[in-house]
């Protein structure tokens, strides 16, 4: 067991390929990235009165982003263009705008959030119908 | 509920009690965590950086998208716009949040906003938003419980990536299971599910057009503006601005409307019949 734990360290250290330090700097770079968003606007509005109307238009930030995240996700690919599934329906071939099998694992999360309004079982749920899915379509 | 939340937590800790409420945080974020992990040694990273990264950078979207870039080999400046513009909405999310900080010093808005993200986030912010007793403390305390969990998930993913092989499509998807669930957590008018159309149509027309994450920024910039304007618009505009279709609560099943939410509404409306009736009976004196 002993062994097993070294050699899988061993192994993991090894990059595939580019270097430690490239990936160090990657982290940095990613770190920094990552920061300046979230410090910085937080930063300034702490010490200032927020105007009334910042705060009403705020309330519908997070559904706007959260519906465009979930969009790029369901109807784009990787080159953030329009994707076309193929799907094999009781023997004819449909044209699916955007990727079928998540297309249906979304409804079913929507349907399960909305009547449990539970994290962990919509995701469960999500998880597992696309996966079921990768058998049948 | 209450009482069994008691039998687990005899002495009423602070701590106990926050755990206990980011407790579905932090299991979705461990699988997560570690398909993350996975991923990000399938692009050549060992289980250190892995964990490094994991805390220094504390995004789903952003890891996940930065694999695919080391897979590409991206140049670092590639990097680093992605990444930026991706990250660009917590500068929204952070400031909707910076009200509840006033009164915290600016180290601690340092710390909070370093491991701030968008699950734990909407955890706070609908904390703050329900709860009275919900402090600034409690918050990081939520942040930091994900960020234990979801490290520990990287951690994992970053060991066991060279024995398994997972369907990168499946582990995708978690991540889109979870931005669902908190759109539909975020749905409370008729209005939000007008937003969250316009939102639709404005991100499929901005993503292909900037064939960045940019896009992204530019229709949720866009969308709430609108939800804005026409939520200022109605109550400028309507005779009983709280009555009107655009601003009336949607419709929820009988067994979700027990929310802390609901309940201050309640009582809101039940204060104000009470003042109503005084009124009327001060009136009839007279």
């Amino acid at each position: 067991m002993d062994t097993f734990v070294t050699n899988l360290a061993v192994a993991s250290l090894v990059p595939s390929h580019h270097n430690t330090v490239y990936h160090l700097i990657v982290i940095v770079v990613a770190a920094v990235a990552a920061f300046l968003p979230r410090y910085f606007p937080m930063r300034f509005f702490t010490n200032r009165k927020i105007p009334e109307w910042f705060n009403e238009w705020m309330k519908y930030v997070p559904v706007s982003l959260f519906t465009a995240l979930v969009v790029k996700a369901l109807f784009l690919d990787g080159k953030y263009q329009y994707f076309f599934d193929q799907v094999n329906a009781l023997g004819t071939n449909v044209t699916v705008f955007g990727h079928a099998s998540y297309l249906i694992a979304a409804v079913l999360v929507a349907i399960v959030a909305y009547f449990t309004r539970s994290m962990l079982s919509s995701v469960v749920v999500g998880l597992v119908t696309v996966w079921l899915l990768t058998f049948v379509l | 509920m209450q009482q069994k939340a008691h039998q687990f937590n005899p002495g009423n800790q602070r701590w106990l009690e926050v755990l206990g409420i980011s407790m579905p945080l932090c299991l979705s974020y461990l699988p997560i965590g570690v398909a993350c992990g996975i991923l990000l040694h399938a692009a050549g990273m060992n289980f250190v950086l892995t964990f490094l990264i994991s805390i220094m950078v504390f995004s789903g979207g952003a890891q996940f998208i930065l694999a695919s870039l080391l897979v590409i080999d991206a140049p670092i400046s590639t990097i680093f716009m992605t990444l930026f513009f991706l990250e660009l909405r917590y500068a929204l999310l952070g400031s909707s949040l910076s009200k509840y900080f006033r009164s915290s010093s600016q180290k601690f808005v340092l710390l909070f906003s370093a491991s701030m993200n968008d699950e734990n986030y909407a955890v706070n912010y609908l904390k703050f938003a329900t709860d009275k007793k919900w402090t600034p403390q409690d918050a990081l305390m939520v942040e930091h419980y994900s960020l234990i969990s979801w490290a520990s998930g990287n951690l994992i993913g970053g060991l066991i990536g060279s024995t398994v092989t997972i369907d990168l499509e499946i582990v995708d998807f978690a991540l889109t299971a979870l931005f669902i669930y908190m759109i539909v957590m975020q749905m409370r008018s008729h209005l939000s599910l007008i937003i969250c159309l316009t939102s639709t149509a404005l991100s499929l027309f901005f993503l292909t057009l900037t064939k960045s994450t940019l896009g992204i920024i530019i229709a949720t910039l866009i969308a709430s503006l609108i939800g804005f304007a026409i939520e200022d618009w109605v109550r400028k505009h309507s005779k009983d601005p709280k009555n009107a279709w655009v601003l009336k609560r949607l419709f929820r099943p009988a067994m979700t409307r027990h929310t802390v939410e609901d309940r201050q509404m309640l009582s809101e409306k039940k204060a104000q019949q009470a003042a109503q009736v005084e009124a009327a009976n001060d009136s009839g004196e007279e």
